[in-house]
């Protein structure tokens, strides 16, 4: 059903300047041809119900040095960042415009020499606007759960993530972590255990009137009279607040051409 | 004494079915001969030796299996005023039990195992019924408050009352246990009992049953019946008070004047159960069913149920938000 909606919202794509059809770079040939071929058709979905780019790429490569061109004291973990924008950037992705809504995953299967992995989510348009940083961890830790023993299924954990995060909302956009059903299970198991946990011997059913004979008292006196009355009185405090109850938001921070958010990982 | 058969010599009981005497060698009715005589220490019938407790009054032989009653224990100062007879026989008072406890998972197999049933008994136990005569005098003073508003004022007005009650209730029968071998609190838990069914004392009841003597006399356990007519005594003049906001006593005086009391035994079927070396007690009111015990917990069938919840609501949690995320 949120698909239905979404589709309605984003039907077509605007964007004629970038120089590919393609989304899927397995440069490092992590995946088979047919889960490319599986993933291109997914990321044609989500980029319709979501109105954004989804692009992947894999590598098999050290960046070191080309991102130290770029910025000579530029740290590990933001080599794939810098690839990951001149990538996006150099392509003109984006779902609106050149350089628009979208995002790309960079994952480099090389262990650059400090020992680690890098991959890098970057977001872009609107995709910027909706996704936090949390947001991007959030998927990148959904990513790195599967992708040393089912890469296929990573990436396509990362197609999806970027679709739940960009349409979802309410229960959808829940944060769930995993120990959640383990949490629950726990808990669950507990009320079972003090819900058939009786260790009750049994109830009175005895009332004041179980031993009273005719089932009732008798009352030969019985009076209230009334004595006295007493009025007290204050008077209610009230705001003094007059105006309008309207909230006023300030403007929206946009982002030029080429801004980008995102986060990293690394194994 | 000894109930037997004047058709074929059996050992005659009463049949809380039947509500009659009954034979159940020759399914006789009404057929009791009575045979008096014997002592505690020796079956009137088998002429058996006797191991019993002190205070028994009626006992089953564990030689030849009948019903003995001994003269010397329900007769003078311990003749019983009245008795209660037993309403449900031992398989209606097992339907009882399995009525109770059959929809609690965590209870042992072998619980309503029928071996473990036939150490079932019906006992009549001793109880004192006190009547007393009750005058409470209460004065207080009484508060009724009523509340509105007027524009930005709040007014609040406070009416007082003097409250003056005299009320007067006859109790019937208020029940304390005179026996040692039950737990007072169980005992009350049992009640009540329905008097209408009260007969005068007839040993014929006894027949088919244990039964024991009072072990304490009615003067050693009239506070008990006191503060249970006092608890209720209040509860009654609580419920005349009510309407008003607070009630402030002034002055109050209950007067419970005793009126009698009367020695009566009362049916309860016991079912002893052992777990893990350790006795679990069941009762069951012989007249009304009302079940009181607490059953044993079984581990293994707590570990088992609490794992298998664990993992179901565990595997349905993960797999309903692996399917949210999938969406």
């Amino acid at each position: 059903m949120r698909g239905v909606t979404a589709k309605a919202r984003y039907s077509s794509r605007d964007n004629t300047e970038c120089d590919t059809t393609e989304r899927v770079f397995d440069y490092a040939d992590v995946l088979s041809d047919n889960e490319e071929e599986k993933l291109r058709s997914l990321i044609a979905k989500r980029e319709r119900q979501c109105g954004c780019d989804i692009v992947l790429v894999t590598l098999d490569r050290s960046l070191k040095d080309e991102a130290r061109e770029i910025d000579p004291d530029v740290d590990y973990e933001e080599f794939v960042r810098i690839y990951a924008e001149q990538f996006y950037e150099e392509h003109n992705f984006g779902y609106d415009r050149a350089n628009g809504d979208g995002t790309i995953l960079v994952d480099n299967w090389y262990r650059e020499d400090d020992g680690n992995i890098y991959t890098w989510l970057t977001t872009t348009g609107r995709a910027y606007d909706k996704m936090s940083d949390y947001d991007v961890d959030y998927v990148l830790d959904d990513v790195y759960r599967y992708i040393e023993r089912n890469p296929y299924r990573a990436y396509k954990t990362y197609v999806n993530g970027v679709y739940r995060q960009m349409t979802g909302s309410g229960l959808f956009r829940l944060r769930v972590p995993g120990w959640i059903p383990w949490l629950a299970g726990i808990i669950a198991a507990l009320g079972f255990l003090l819900f058939n946990w009786n260790s009750k011997k049994g109830a009175s059913t005895v009332t004041a009137f179980t031993y009273v004979a005719g089932k009732q008292a008798q009352f030969p006196v019985r009076q209230d009279r009334f004595l006295r009355k007493s009025v007290t009185q204050h008077t209610i405090q009230t705001s003094s607040s007059g105006g309008s109850s309207g909230h006023s938001s300030g403007g929206g921070g946009g982002h030029s051409s080429g801004s980008h958010g995102g986060g990293g990982h690394h194994r | 004494m000894l109930f037997k058969c004047k058709n074929c010599g059996g050992n005659v009981v009463f049949e809380p079915s039947r509500q009659k005497m009954y034979c159940p060698h020759c399914e006789g009715e009404d057929s009791e001969n009575l045979v008096t005589g014997g002592s505690a220490a020796q079956c009137l019938n088998c002429g058996a030796p006797l191991e019993l407790p002190e205070d028994a009054s009626a006992a089953r032989c564990s030689h030849c299996g009948s019903y003995l009653i001994f003269d010397e224990r329900v007769e003078g100062a311990l003749r019983p005023n009245l008795v209660l007879p037993f309403r449900l026989n031992k398989e209606q008072a097992v339907a009882k039990l399995n009525q109770e406890f059959s929809n609690r998972v965590f209870t042992p197999s072998d619980f309503m195992s029928t071996k473990s049933l036939e150490q079932m008994e019906g006992d009549y136990v001793p109880f004192w019924l006190y009547d007393f005569q009750a005058q409470y005098d209460f004065v207080g003073e009484g508060t009724r408050v009523r509340t509105w508003r007027s524009g930005n004022t709040e007014y609040v007005e406070t009416s007082y009352y003097e409250v003056v009650r005299r009320m007067d209730a006859d109790f019937d029968k208020v029940p304390v246990d005179a026996s040692y071998q039950m737990d007072d609190s169980v005992m009350d838990l049992m009640e009540p009992y329905d008097y209408q069914a009260l007969e005068n004392f007839d040993p014929k009841f006894m027949s088919g049953f244990y039964a024991q003597i009072y072990n304490q006399p009615p003067q050693e356990l009239e506070s008990r019946a006191r503060d249970k007519a006092g608890h209720a005594s209040e509860e009654l003049l609580q419920q005349s008070l009510s309407g008003y906001g607070t009630m402030r006593p002034l002055r109050k005086n209950l007067n419970l004047q005793p009126k009698g009391a009367f020695y009566a035994l009362l049916p309860v079927w016991r079912y002893r159960y052992r777990y893990r070396n350790q006795d679990y007690l069941f009762y069951v009111n012989g007249q009304t069913g009302k079940v009181i015990g607490v059953s044993p917990v079984s581990r293994p069938k707590v570990l088992f149920y609490s794992a298998s919840v664990f993992a179901l609501v565990t595997a349905v949690c993960g797999l309903a938000l692996r399917f949210l995320w999938m969406l």
